[in-house]
C-alpha cells in the first residue's frame, strides 16, 4: 500500500472508529476526537468529569471497538502498586518444588482503564509512571516491556476531594491530553435517555486491530509540519514559561510552572492527526490552534494569585493564544 | 510545466504585485504623515512666532513624505517563501503552499513530496494576484485628505501673535529695511562722488557693509543700535580728525561765510545770457511777471462768469474783457514775454467765443508760470553773480575755491605762456600779490602763491605757473578733503536718523518719505478704523496705540472707511503737498526731543511781532550758516515765514 493508500485507510478507519464510538456514546465529539487523536498519536489521556457523564463508558466502547486486550482497575486510596504492576508470588511447580513466578498485574494489557485515577495514593499513582512513559515495568529486579500499543486511560472527578490525591506534575506531564468532560446538550441527554431506558442492543463491530493501531501511529509521524508551524508550536510553548524572555504576560502574572518539552511534542503529533483526519498532508496553524488546550491545560501549574482569582488554566492559554502571532514574520502587510 | 513550477511561477508574480501594491500604500501612509506634519507646522506658525519659510517650505514634506514612502515599500524585496505564507494566509490554504514549498526542497520523503505539492498546486492554480491585491485607496488616503482639508482651513485662520512678537518682527523688518535702505544711500554716494581720502573711502565701504549686514543678518534692536552707533563714533572721530587741518577747517568757514557758489563767472555768465535769451529783456522782473499772472487770473474768472447774448449787460462785459485782454497783452508785450495763448484768446473773444477763450487763458496761465520760474531761477543766478568774487583775492577771501582754483589754473597757463606781455604779467602779479593774505589761511596754497609772487618778481615765469598751478592742485585737493569732509557729515546724518528711525521702531527707508503724509501710517496695524483720521503720531508712543485704536469698532451710522487708496500714480503738481503740519519732511520722521525748562515769570516787555520778527532774522541767519541740516531747511523756512501771517 502506497503512502496515498495509507493516507485514506487512515481516513476510513478514524471514520469508521467515529462512528462505532457514536453508536454507544452520544455527543461528546470533542472528547471522541480528542481521545481517538491521542491514542492514534500513542499518547495517554486523561478525562476528568463529574460522574456520570460517560467517562468510563467511552473508554469501554474504545476498547471493544479497539481489537486490543482491555483491563480496567478501581483506583482506591489501599491500591498498592503491585495491585497494579503484578508481583511475585511462590508457585508449586510439577514435581513439588516451588518457584517465584511473576503473577501480571491489570497493566499488561493494550488499552488501560484507570478509573477514578486521584482516589490513590500517590505512591500508587507512581506506579504507572515508568509504564506510562517507558511502556515497561520493572518488578522484582526485572523489567518488562508492555505490548505495543499501550494506552492509560485515566479519569477523575472533580468534586467530591474528601480522600483525593492530586496527581503530581510528573504523572500529569504524562498524559497526551486531558480532556474536560462536559455536560450533554438537551439533545443529546434526550438521545441518552432513549438509548439507556429501552430494550435496544447496539451491535459493536470491531474496527481497529493491534497492528493496524501500530501502522496508523507511524503514518502520522510521517506527516510533514511546516518549520514556521513547528515554530509556533514551540513559540506557544515558550511562552507558557514564567519569568523569561519569550512568557506571555499572562504567564508571568498567573503560572507557576509552564509547559515541558513533552507539551511541545503533544502539540504537533496530535496537529498531524489532526491534519490527517481533516484530509490534508500537512499540520496548519489552526491544527495547532485546535490541540493546544487538552496538551497544555494540564502542563501549566497556576501560582497562588491564578487561584485566588479563579483563574483557569484554559482562561491563561486561551489568552497566550491571542498574545502570540502565528507567524514570527509579518506576512499580513 | 510542473505542479512546483506553477507553485513558484504564481507566487513570484504574487510577490511582484505585493512590493507594488505595498508602494502604494506607504505611499499613501507618507502622504497622511507628511500632510500631518504639515499641518503642525501650520498650527505652529499659526500659534507661535515662527518664521514663514518654515510654512512656506513645510508643504514639500507632503511629496517628500509620498515618495519615501512609496520607496520604502517597493524597495524591500519580497521573497517567495514568505509570499506563500502570505498566501496560506490570506487565502487560508492552512499552510499548503508554505509548506510544499519547503518539503520540496527536502529529499527524504518523495512520496509525501508529490503528495503535498500536487495539493497545494491545485490550491495555487486558481489564484490571480490582481483580485488578491487590488488597488484600492487606503485608509491612510481619506484621512490624508481630511488633513489637507483642515490645512487649507486653518491658512484662512489668522495668527496669533503676543505684542511682544509684533514689535520684534516689525524691528526685523525695519533693521532689514534701514540696511537696506543705508546700502543705497552709501552705494549711490560712493559713486556719485568717490572720496578723495583713501580713509574716507574704507568708511564708507563700511558703511555699507554695515548696511548689507544689517539687511542679512537676524539682529535685535539694541545689536542694530550698537553697531549704528559704533560706526557712528568711528565717522566722528574721523570727522574730527579731518577738522584739525587748519587749512580745509578755514576753507569750511570762507566757504561758510562766503557765496555759496563756487562756479567760476564765465560758466555762469554764459547760463545767465541763455536763460535772459529765452526770457526776453525785461522778463527777469519777476514782480511784474507776479502782476501781471495776477491780472490773467482776474480775467479768466471774469472769462468764466461771461455772460450771454445781446443784452447791454453781456455787451458791457464783454467790452470790459476785451479791454482786459488787451491790456494783458500789452503787458506781455512790454515784458518781452511771448505768449500765444493770449493772442488766441484775444481772437476768440473777437469771434464771440466765450469758452475758448477760457481755455486759452488757462494754457496761458501755465505758459507764465513756467516762465516766472525761469525769471526767480533768473534772479537768484544774478545774485549769485553780485556775491560772487571779481578777482582772486576776493574768491579766496568768500571761500569760492572753486573758483579760486579756476582762476588760479588760468594765472598758470598765463604765466607758462610766452607770449604774455609784462603787462599782463604786472596785473597777474598785482592780483596774486593782494590776494596773498587771504590765501594764508589755506596753508600750501598761501605758501605756493608766495613762491609764485617771488618768481614772477625775479622773471622766472615757467617756475610761477608751476607755483600757480601747484596752488591750484592744492586747493584742488583741499576741496577734496572738504567734500570728503562733507561726504562723512552727511553719512553721519544719515546714520544718525537711522539709529534713531531704528529707535522709534521705523525702517530708515519709511523716515526717508516712502509714504504720502495723511495717510495714517500705522507701525503696530494696518488696518483703519472707523473714519479716516490719520495715526499719525503712533510711531510716538507705540504703546498707547490701544487707546484711541478704534479698529474693529462697528457704529450704525458710520462705516469704516479704511485707508483710502490713491494709487501708485502721480499727484498733479498744485495737489502735491508741501508743508505737512507736525513734519518736517512730507512722510519722514519727526524726532522728538523732551527738554526740561524754567518758565519765566513775568510780562512780556515786547510785542508779538517784534518777537516773530526777531525769531525770523535768527532762523534766516541760522539757515545762511548752513547751521540747519539740509532736510529740514525748507520746513524750517516755511515755519518762520507763517509767522509773518
Amino acid at each position: 500500500m502506497n503512502t496515498e493508500q495509507q493516507i485514506q485507510s487512515f481516513r476510513d478507519t478514524y471514520a469508521a472508529l467515529r462512528a462505532e464510538v457514536g453508536k454507544v456514546i452520544v455527543g461528546n465529539t470533542e472528547i471522541v476526537d480528542g481521545t481517538l487523536i491521542a491514542m492514534l498519536a500513542g499518547g495517554h489521556v486523561l478525562l476528568e468529569g463529574v460522574p456520570g457523564l460517560g467517562k468510563t463508558l467511552l473508554v469501554r466502547t474504545l476498547s471493544q471497538v479497539l481489537h486490543l486486550t482491555f483491563n480496567r482497575i478501581q483506583f482506591t486510596p489501599d491500591l498498592m502498586p503491585a495491585d497494579i504492576l503484578g508481583t511475585n508470588i511462590v508457585m508449586e511447580v510439577p514435581g513439588g518444588g516451588r518457584e517465584f513466578r511473576f503473577q501480571k498485574g491489570p497493566i499488561f494489557a493494550h488499552l488501560l482503564l484507570a478509573d477514578e485515577i486521584n482516589r490513590a495514593t500517590p505512591k500508587t499513582q507512581s506506579a504507572l509512571l515508568e509504564a506510562m512513559q517507558e511502556h515497561s515495568v520493572t518488578a522484582g529486579g526485572e523489567i518488562r516491556k508492555l505490548e505495543e500499543p499501550f494506552f492509560v486511560l485515566a479519569t477523575q472527578n472533580p468534586i467530591d476531594q474528601e480522600g483525593t490525591y492530586p496527581l503530581p506534575e510528573a504523572q500529569l506531564d504524562r498524559f497526551f491530553f486531558k480532556l474536560i468532560v462536559g455536560y450533554p446538550t438537551n439533545a443529546d441527554l434526550n438521545e441518552v435517555l432513549t438509548r439507556t431506558t429501552e430494550n435496544r442492543k447496539v451491535e459493536i463491530n470491531t474496527v481497529v486491530n493491534r497492528e493496524q493501531m501500530i501502522e496508523l501511529q507511524h503514518l502520522v509521524r510521517q506527516v510533514p509540519v511546516a518549520s514556521h508551524v513547528r515554530d509556533y508550536a514551540v513559540r506557544l510553548v515558550l511562552a507558557t514559561h514564567p519569568k523569561t524572555e519569550t512568557a506571555a504576560p499572562i504567564a508571568n502574572q498567573y503560572l507557576r510552572f509552564g509547559s515541558s518539552p513533552r507539551g511541545a511534542q503533544s502539540m504537533l503529533l496530535a496537529a498531524k492527526v489532526r491534519a490527517l483526519t481533516q484530509g490534508r498532508f500537512n499540520a496548519s496553524f489552526e491544527d495547532i490552534q485546535a490541540v493546544v488546550l487538552p496538551t497544555l491545560r494540564h502542563r501549566c501549574i497556576l501560582n497562588f494569585e491564578a487561584e485566588a482569582e479563579d483563574v483557569t488554566t484554559d482562561l491563561v492559554i486561551a489568552q497566550i493564544l491571542r498574545d502570540v502571532p502565528r507567524d514570527a514574520v509579518e506576512v499580513a502587510a | 510545466m510542473s505542479e512546483l513550477n506553477i507553485i513558484v511561477s504564481t507566487l513570484a508574480k504574487t510577490a511582484a504585485r505585493r512590493r507594488l501594491e505595498r508602494g502604494f500604500r506607504r505611499l499613501w501612509q507618507g502622504l497622511f504623515i507628511g500632510a500631518s506634519a504639515w499641518l503642525l507646522f501650520l498650527a505652529a506658525y499659526k500659534l507661535a512666532p515662527i518664521p514663514v519659510e518654515f510654512v512656506l517650505y513645510s508643504w514639500l514634506l507632503i511629496p517628500l513624505a509620498a515618495l519615501i514612502g512609496f520607496i520604502w515599500g517597493y524597495s524591500r524585496p519580497m521573497s517567495v517563501d514568505e509570499t506563500a505564507r502570505w498566501v496560506d494566509s490570506k487565502v487560508k490554504l492552512q499552510e499548503r503552499v508554505s509548506t510544499a514549498l519547503e518539503v520540496a526542497r527536502d529529499e527524504r520523503a518523495a512520496e509525501w513530496k508529490n503528495l503535498i505539492v500536487s495539493d497545494a498546486a491545485k490550491s495555487v492554480s486558481a489564484l490571480k494576484p490582481k483580485d488578491l491585491l487590488p488597488f484600492t485607496l487606503p485608509k491612510a488616503s481619506r484621512w490624508a485628505l481630511v488633513i489637507l482639508i483642515l490645512g487649507v482651513g486653518l491658512g484662512f485662520v489668522p495668527e496669533y501673535r503676543s505684542k511682544a512678537s509684533q514689535q520684534a518682527r516689525q524691528d526685523k523688518e525695519a533693521i532689514q529695511q534701514t540696511g537696506r535702505e543705508l546700502a543705497k544711500l552709501t552705494k549711490r554716494n560712493l559713486q556719485a562722488r568717490p572720496p578723495a581720502i583713501e580713509t574716507t573711502k574704507k568708511s564708507l565701504l563700511e558703511m555699507e557693509e554695515l548696511g548689507n549686514h544689517l539687511a542679512k543678518a537676524q539682529l535685535t534692536r539694541g545689536e542694530a543700535l550698537k553697531e549704528l552707533s559704533s560706526l557712528t563714533e568711528k565717522l566722528k572721530e574721523q570727522t574730527r580728525e579731518l577738522a584739525k587741518d587748519p587749512a580745509i577747517r578755514n576753507l569750511e568757514r570762507a566757504s561758510r561765510n562766503g557765496s555759496k557758489s563756487g562756479t567760476p563767472s564765465a560758466e555762469m555768465q554764459q547760463k545767465l545770457d541763455n536763460m535772459a535769451k529765452q526770457l526776453g529783456a525785461q522778463a527777469a522782473n519777476s514782480e511784474a511777471m507776479e502782476k501781471m499772472k495776477q491780472d490773467l487770473q482776474k480775467a479768466k474768472d471774469m472769462a468764466a462768469n461771461l455772460p450771454k447774448g445781446d443784452s447791454p449787460e453781456a455787451k458791457q462785459a464783454q467790452d470790459q474783457m476785451k479791454a482786459s485782454l488787451a491790456d494783458l497783452q500789452k503787458q506781455a508785450k512790454d515784458l518781452g514775454l511771448d505768449l500765444p495763448s493770449l493772442s488766441e484768446a484775444i481772437a476768440a473773444m473777437q469771434q464771440a467765443q466765450p469758452d475758448q477763450v477760457l481755455k486759452d487763458l488757462q494754457v496761458a496761465e501755465v505758459e507764465l508760470e513756467k516762465m516766472e520760474q525761469m525769471a526767480k531761477a533768473l534772479e537768484k543766478m544774478q545774485l549769485d553773480m553780485q556775491k560772487l568774487g571779481k578777482d582772486l583775492a576776493e574768491q579766496l577771501k568768500n571761500g569760492q575755491a572753486e573758483a579760486a582754483e579756476s582762476t588760479l589754473r588760468k594765472m598758470a597757463q598765463a604765466a607758462k605762456n610766452a607770449q604774455t606781455s609784462p603787462e599782463q604779467m604786472e596785473k597777474m602779479m598785482k592780483e596774486v600779490s593782494e590776494a596773498l593774505d587771504a590765501a594764508k589761511q589755506y596753508g600750501e596754497v598761501g605758501e605756493q602763491m608766495k613762491q609764485a609772487m617771488k618768481n614772477m618778481q625775479a622773471g622766472k615765469k615757467g617756475e610761477a605757473g608751476e607755483n600757480l598751478q601747484n596752488a591750484a592742485n592744492e586747493l584742488s585737493k583741499m576741496m577734496g578733503e572738504l567734500g570728503d569732509a562733507q561726504s562723512l557729515l552727511a553719512s553721519l546724518e544719515s546714520l544718525q536718523q537711522a539709529a534713531m528711525c531704528l529707535a522709534n521702531g521705523q525702517g530708515f527707508g519709511e523716515g526717508m518719505g516712502g509714504k504720502g503724509a495723511g495717510q495714517g501710517r500705522k507701525t503696530g496695524k494696518s488696518q483703519s478704523g472707523v473714519g479716516t483720521w490719520a495715526d499719525e503720531n503712533s510711531w510716538e508712543y507705540p504703546e498707547m496705540v490701544d487707546s484711541w485704536d478704534n479698529t474693529g469698532i462697528e457704529r450704525p451710522d458710520i462705516d469704516g472707511k479704511g485707508v483710502s487708496d490713491k494709487g501708485d500714480g502721480q499727484l498733479a503738481d498744485n495737489l502735491a503737498p508741501t508743508k505737512i503740519k507736525g513734519q518736517l519732511t512730507p512722510g519722514g520722521p519727526m524726532p522728538s526731543i523732551t527738554m526740561k525748562g524754567v518758565s519765566i515769570k513775568g510780562t512780556s516787555k515786547v510785542q508779538v511781532e517784534e518777537m516773530a520778527a526777531a525769531a525770523q532774522s535768527d532762523a534766516q541767519a541760522a539757515l545762511n550758516q548752513d547751521q540747519v541740516p539740509r532736510a529740514y531747511q525748507n520746513a524750517v523756512r516755511n515755519y518762520f515765514d507763517d509767522l509773518k501771517e
